[in-house]
């Protein structure tokens, strides 16, 4: 009986669903068109997209192979015509030709060729120095390639616009610096990275022009990168100042590093100020700069600005006092030792133990009635005997 | 209409409405991944990585390798690390207490020496027995250090502990990477401006099969036994497919525990690896980005399509039942330890779109797939069953597989690593295969998970490895 009203229950439950799932049902019937037919058809075309697959799969390994081997010649053709030109002695004036056979020439016409002809020749050059790169540089003008980078840089396709600045930039195109300045500060971050650096290589310190202007951020990839073609010129005194008042943050923390990098102990004051600074970031690379550039006053500066900094500035902090503090510094570095944080103990460890003789005294009393700080600085004396 | 009739319309359409929405995410992860991929590969042929591999202003990295009974491989692979093409690093080896020789092994090849190094617990660990550095300054990067055992989160975060650097890189001791594998893998850390990289992760490939040298990758093949080349494929759709997706969207929710670099920061912030789940790498990840949608802070997690580390993966059923067993059950733990965020708007995409597809389509898929086939089963025998179910598994069939070839299309099209044609057509007959061979024992296993969870088995599983050295013979 019970059994009986369950059942009955049940399928009063269950019609009450009836009108929900014939809803669902018109609902899939109309959006899905689900008859058997048609399941029957996606299943065929799901197989045919499968075939098709599998086919276009096996053709483009096919022509990637017909390809490779044409390839292949191309490549030996482009070997021959750099490698005549590497080792080409004649005397060379503007009106110099670089002998090109008849058919290297003919295959200029021809898009691949030329695309990876010019890519070797960039490999190439970026490999060699002197008179052999001089020469490749006369043969893209002569097989007038950059034109071809010229046309490219108007091609609304960012990559295809990055790559021509690369390219006129490795060349050494140096007709195109005029016009390389509006692309330093273009909306794609890959174009006007290349146009900075190609702006650094053609105009070396004076291209850093740029920084008055631009608007968008530096990233750290890319001042890493600026920094390193700066490093291979001759240093001149470059004119800072404005740049560590800028807007742009990136544009600040860039200057505080070409401060550190070139010793400009002239902006200590101004430096000190961007301790102030509401961005983190300035307020970090300023307390690096300051390790590197400071007077007998710096340290007052940092050790003022500590307990208003969270840790990891504080750590850099003392860092910095490690390697410009003073016996002056070392009643503060002691106040630190009793703080219940272990990386703030280990710095101050090590910066009062590179703080002479009487750093190490004032940290080897304090070891005595401290068994943390005692491990600390073995472990700190141990590193600085290895 | 009786109940029976009911039951099986509801069955029905049920299953045609989950399928239907998985395979519209398969189209959509296919014209993502599209995206990504080709937007990676042309920033990166601007890129040099010269550039950082000797500049002092690279972002430091501390390379975390926990290992546990590694003694066949650890001297080689430890080498393999020190050789890294990266100027800013530590190496950082855990033995969690292994019982066979690795400590010996690594104390007697690198001249190390036992140091008074008093490691910080800033996040809490089991006791560290020694620390130790090399007598040779050729070795200077190396730490290693032994601990009482404790797992391999715990190692992780006793590496955490050590290091001293910004951007933890955990590693399987056993994998091979590739000699730009870190100049790659910071780059993104590099390119923040707006948007805080938090954590970043590369594709992972399979190294069954291929030739290996001192610890380094010689030769790439495509593996010859059936189970690492199913997975094989089902790498090259995880990684290059899936992941790419999920990166374009922001919304990656596992970098591999394999290979993966993070923001040492965030992660300590969050108290490190979770020693409680075995789904450690999937599980930091989550809380991670949990962090920082809760501090309201921009942040990106990203991944790169290069492949840039080789790990070895099961040959047999019974290793690759233990490890997709394990997968399971770490799935499970992350979501339910995390389910605060299921549909919850506070947490964005997050808890919008990435925690409900990892619960409605990695988590539920096995067991939705398992009772759908018993149910068909059960209307075959009851003789209920219609032309149109068996046409609806058709379907989902053949679209499995054409997402399948797609992934193919998609390795030739972009790295092509298997570069014969022949290996091609073998991925290809795999990927028709798999479906009927190796997806139901990967199913099963993840079904046997859900139920050593309920039992609260927590084992790790021991895998037993092959190891490279038997290829070794095969040098080139």
């Amino acid at each position: 009986m019970i059994g009986l009203l369950q059942v009955s229950m049940m399928e009063t439950l269950l019609s009450s669903l009836i009108p929900i799932i014939a809803s669902i049902k018109l609902f899939l019937t109309f959006a899905f068109v689900i008859r058997l037919r048609t399941l029957g058809l996606v299943i065929i075309f799901f197989t045919i997209v499968m075939v098709v697959l599998l086919v276009f799969i096996l053709i483009f390994i096919y022509l990637k192979n017909k390809h490779e081997k044409k390839y292949a010649k191309y490549k030996i053709i482009s070997g021959l015509l750099i490698r005549k030109a590497v080792f080409f002695d004649g005397i060379m004036l503007e009106e110099t030709l670089i002998p090109v056979t008849k058919r290297a020439t003919k295959l200029m016409v021809n898009n691949r060729f030329r695309k990876l002809f010019t890519e070797d020749l960039i490999t190439a050059k970026n490999n060699i120095t002197g008179t052999s790169a001089e020469n490749l540089k006369h043969l893209y003008r002569q097989l007038n390639l950059h034109k071809n980078a010229f046309q490219d840089l108007k091609s609304t396709r960012w990559h295809i616009k990055a790559k021509a600045i690369q390219e006129l930039n490795l060349m050494e195109i140096i007709e195109f610096k005029d016009n390389l300045f509006p692309f330093t500060n273009h909306k794609t971050e890959l174009v006007r990275m290349e146009a900075q650096t190609a702006l650094i290589q053609f105009t070396g310190f004076e291209g850093l022009q740029f920084l008055d202007t631009i608007t968008y951020s530096i990233s750290e990839w890319q001042q890493i990168k600026l920094l390193q073609k700066l490093s291979n010129l001759p240093p001149v005194h470059i004119k800072i100042d404005d740049w560590l008042k800028s807007t742009n943050n990136s544009v600040v923390v860039f200057a505080l590093k070409l401060a550190r990098n070139y010793h400009h102990f002239e902006l200590h004051d101004l430096i000190l100020t961007c301790l102030d600074h509401s961005d983190a970031q300035v307020r970090q690379q300023a307390i690096y700069c300051l390790g590197e550039i400071y007077t007998n006053e710096t340290s007052i500066h940092l050790i003022s600005r500590f307990w208003r900094e969270g840790l990891k500035h504080q750590l850099l902090i003392i860092k910095a006092l490690k390697n410009i503090g003073s016996e002056n510094d070392i009643p503060f570095l002691l106040t630190l030792l009793p703080i219940d944080n272990y990386e703030m103990k280990l710095a101050a460890v090590e910066a009062l133990a590179f703080n002479g003789k009487k750093g190490l005294s004032s940290l080897n009393s304090y070891c005595k009635k401290d068994i943390e700080i005692h491990n600390i600085s073995m472990q700190v004396k141990e590193e600085l005997v290895a | 209409m009786n109940w029976q009739v009911i039951i099986f319309d509801i069955f029905t359409y049920g299953m045609l409405v989950y399928a239907s929405i998985l395979m519209t995410i398969y189209v959509c992860i296919g014209i993502f991944s599209i995206g990504e991929t080709r937007a990676y590969r042309r920033k990166n042929s601007f890129t040099d990585y010269r550039v950082i591999a000797s500049s002092s202003e690279a972002p430091s990295i501390s390379i975390l390798a926990p290992a546990f009974n590694e003694g066949a491989t650890i001297i080689d692979n430890v080498r393999s690390l020190l050789s890294l093409n990266y100027i800013n690093l530590e190496v950082i080896v855990v033995n969690d207490q292994s019982t066979d020789d690795s400590l010996n092994l690594l104390i007697n090849t690198y001249d190390l020496y036992k140091t008074n190094y008093s490691v910080h617990q800033q996040i809490p660990t089991q006791p560290v027995k020694a620390v130790y550095k090399s007598h040779n300054p050729v070795y200077k990067k190396l730490i290693v250090v032994d601990k009482c055992k404790g797992g391999k989160a715990d190692s992780l975060n006793v590496g955490i502990n050590l290091s001293k650097n910004n951007i933890l890189v955990s590693i399987d001791v056993d994998c091979i990477l590739e000699q730009d594998a870190l100049l790659k893998l910071s780059k993104p850390f590099l390119e923040q401006t707006n948007k805080r990289v938090i954590a970043a992760g590369g594709v992972l490939r399979i190294a069954n099969s291929c030739y290996v040298e001192s610890g380094r990758l010689v030769k790439v093949n495509l593996p010859e036994q059936f189970l690492p080349r199913v997975q094989t494929l089902e790498y090259i759709r995880a990684f290059l497919l899936s992941r790419m997706a999920w990166a374009r969207l922001n919304g990656l929710l596992l970098i591999s525990g394999a290979f993966g670099a993070f923001d040492k920061e965030i992660v300590i912030k969050c108290g490190g690896y979770n020693n409680k789940t075995v789904g450690e790498d999937m599980e930091l990840v989550v809380r991670m980005r949990r962090f920082m949608e809760e501090k309201k802070e921009p942040y990106k997690v990203s991944f790169i399509p290069d492949p840039l580390c080789w790990t070895e993966v099961p040959a047999t059923f019974k290793n690759l039942g233990r490890q997709r067993n394990r997968w399971t059950r770490g799935t499970i733990e992350t979501l339910l330890s995390h389910r605060k965020m299921l549909f919850n708007p506070k947490y964005r995409l997050l808890g919008l779109l990435s925690y409900p597809y990892w619960l409605l389509f990695e988590f539920l898929a096995p067991i939705i797939e398992t009772f759908g086939f018993m149910m068909f089963i059960l209307f075959c025998v009851t003789g209920m069953v219609s032309w149109l179910c068996f046409f609806i598994m058709m379907s989902i069939f053949s679209i499995g597989v054409l997402y399948s070839i797609f992934a193919i299309l998609m390795e030739v099209l972009t790295y092509n690593q298997y570069k014969q044609n022949k290996d091609i057509l073998r991925l290809v007959l795999v990927a028709i295969a798999e479906p009927v061979i190796f997806h139901p024992f990967v199913v099963l296993s993840a079904i046997k998970g859900n139920f050593d969870l309920l039992r609260k088995r927590n084992a790790w599983g021991v895998l037993t490895k092959e190891g490279f050295s038997h290829h070794e013979k095969n040098k080139l």
